[in-house]
């Protein structure tokens, strides 16, 4: 791999140091460039104990840009998980979908245990975010360990360093909870979109921006802010950027934890107390569905609209005609 | 109504494609990319050293509450060098302006060398992480072992405008002005508003590159370099005369800086 790369480039000595740095599996992370891109990482992490995810290893990829550290990477989940849509990049706001809150002396380390630490928060409807119930992800944790990347080769369960019985439950320090909790409140404040500084060149950056509307993107741009504020019209339910997650979806904090305590302390509970189960679970398909569905009805309304006016224009044309 | 029909078209089209959002998203991350791209291609990092006057032409001649201050402005100064409006311009213009000063006061470079040196074991010892800041500490000292060197001034410049260069000067500079606020946060905290750590505060508006920068990072910089700051303020107040503020308070400033709402250029006597 040295011999491939340009040693001058920043990204190229950063890189190859955080290679180094990330050589050894620990308990609770490990990540490794691919053989043949130093811009393509591999990683595993352990689930946090005391949450869903226990017993969980996780399997994703981070991309790194070509200007990184100055810019973030992005991280995709590979192991199905009921927290992070799989294939889907994350919105965290350590990873590229805030590059705005980037800071280059954070790592892909640092990535790493954001990752894990976040893992518990709720997802709220964040981009590439779900909220399965408990029970879901526990059967995912469990089934996770089967699994083998076929990119890397990597099997789950001996990704890892086996947690040892007096080792230490918490992935990094106290570190890696204060940067979770900073994540936290990032992307609660940021689900709309760019974040904003007050009176600042950003936003003259932003004015900027809305006032020129040349190219197609710009266009596109605008007719979805134009989608997101006619909330009321169907679009503007179906689009998912910052609608909230459909109906039954999220459970409020407390009823979580009164269901998590229930089942710590009286097992025989268990059933009786999730009716809410199957429904929950069949609820990623329906939404999907409902999408399809919407996507059709409005392509309907589009046909009909077109041939109205066509409809119309003839009309047009025989009244001259005549 | 065909205005009304195409609206409803892209609307269709949007919601389609918008099936994916990240199409969206990425779509904004790619205009914020032009747009910098676009104030890149018009304003160099650092620019050369321009007569003062310039400041006339941009503003409309009956602006007079500008023209007055800059008709002030030229009592004090001849002088302007302009950074890159990016968010990142007042940290640019201290280091440029500040290493530019010392590459003809060896004895004042040296003092200066060695405070940068161990600038980087107290932010270790502070909790940064090392691997992760030494290549940025590397390029600081890099430009401070190149003034040594007494290059021409064009050397000096060329680095500066040498994106990856100047920008690890830029995340340096922040970095020192995170750690400064962080040891002194008993101090600083009653400074900062919205009931956030000083911590919270560096890591959302010090650390981030192009997060501005306002009085309290102007003062920590300067008083973790021990370099002091002059900033002239000219903005739309009223009396036809730019103040000044000198960081730290009532010590000699070393470097000149001129401040536009959002923006901070260099100013030479």
């Amino acid at each position: 791999m040295e011999n491939k790369y340009n040693l001058k480039s920043p990204a190229v000595k950063r890189l190859m140091k955080e290679a180094a740095e990330l050589r050894e599996p620990t308990e609770h992370y490990h990540a490794q460039p691919l053989e043949d891109n130093l811009f393509e990482w591999h990683f595993s992490v352990r689930g946090p104990p005391d949450s869903d995810f226990d017993g969980g290893i996780y399997h994703g990829r981070i991309v790194l840009p070509p200007e990184y550290p100055m810019k973030p990477p992005s991280i995709i989940l590979l192991t199905p998980n009921g927290r992070f849509e799989v294939g889907k990049k994350i919105c965290l706001s350590i990873s590229g979908h805030h590059p705005e809150t980037w800071q280059p002396s954070w790592s892909i380390r640092t990535a790493l245990i954001a990752i894990i630490g976040f893992m518990p928060t709720k997802g709220e409807g964040a981009i590439g975010s779900l909220d399965y119930t408990p029970e879901e992800r526990r059967a995912l944790a469990k089934k996770s360990q089967d699994f083998c990347c076929e990119m890397c080769g990597c099997s789950m369960r001996t990704a890892l360093l086996a947690l040892s019985p007096n080792s230490d439950h918490r992935p990094a320090d106290p570190q890696a909870q204060q940067l979770a909790q900073q994540i936290n409140f990032k992307a609660e404040s940021s689900t709309s979109g760019a974040s904003r500084d007050k009176a600042s060149e950003t936003d003259r950056q932003n004015d900027g921006e809305e006032s020129s509307t040349s190219g197609g993107q710009n266009e596109e741009r605008v007719a979805q802010a134009e989608q997101i504020e006619t909330a009321p019209a169907p679009a503007g339910e179906a689009a998912p950027v910052p609608a909230a997650p459909p109906t039954s979806r999220p459970l409020s904090p407390r009823q979580r934890r009164a269901q998590n305590q229930n089942r710590q302390q009286n097992q025989p509970l268990r059933r009786p107390t999730f009716p809410a189960f199957p429904a929950a679970a069949a609820q990623p398909d329906g939404s999907h569905t409902g999408s399809a569905v919407l996507i059709v009805l409005l392509s309907l309304a589009l046909a009909a609209l077109v041939f109205r006016r066509i409809y119309l224009a003839q009309e047009y044309k025989f009244d001259y005609e005549l | 109504k065909m205005a009304d029909e195409q609206q409803e078209t892209s609307q269709g089209e949007m919601e389609s494609e918008c099936v994916n959002c990240l199409a969206y998203d990425e779509a904004i991350m790619a205009q914020q990319d032009r747009i910098q791209q676009e104030i890149a291609t018009s304003n160099p990092l650092v620019s050369d050293r321009q007569d003062l006057s310039v400041l006339h032409g941009e503003y409309a001649e009956e602006d007079t509450i500008y023209q007055l201050k800059i008709k002030d402005l030229h009592k004090k100064y001849s002088y302007i060098r302009k950074t890159r409006p990016d968010g990142n311009c007042f940290y640019r213009a201290f280091g440029f302006s500040h290493l530019e000063s010392l590459l003809d006061d060896s004895k004042e470079l040296q003092k200066f060398k060695a405070v940068a040196a161990k600038s980087k074991l107290d932010l270790v010892n502070q909790g940064f992480t090392e691997f992760t800041i030494e290549d940025f500490h590397n390029t600081f000292m890099d430009l401070i072992e190149l003034c040594e060197k007494q290059p021409a001034l064009a050397e000096l410049l060329g680095s500066f405008n040498d994106q990856s260069v100047s920008d690890y000067v830029v995340v340096y500079l922040r970095l020192l002005t995170s750690g400064y606020l962080q040891r002194e946060h008993t101090f600083f905290h009653h400074f900062i508003e919205g009931g956030r750590s000083v911590k919270e505060f560096c890591q959302q508006e010090v650390e981030p590159m192009s997060k501005e920068s306002d009085h309290i990072h102007i003062i920590a910089l300067a008083q973790a370099l021990n370099v002091p700051i002059l900033v002239e303020y000219m903005d739309r107040g009223e009396g036809g005369t730019v103040n000044h503020h000198v960081f730290p308070e009532g010590s000699e400033p070393r470097i000149f800086l001129l401040y536009r709402p959002g923006h901070y250029d260099i100013l030479y006597k």
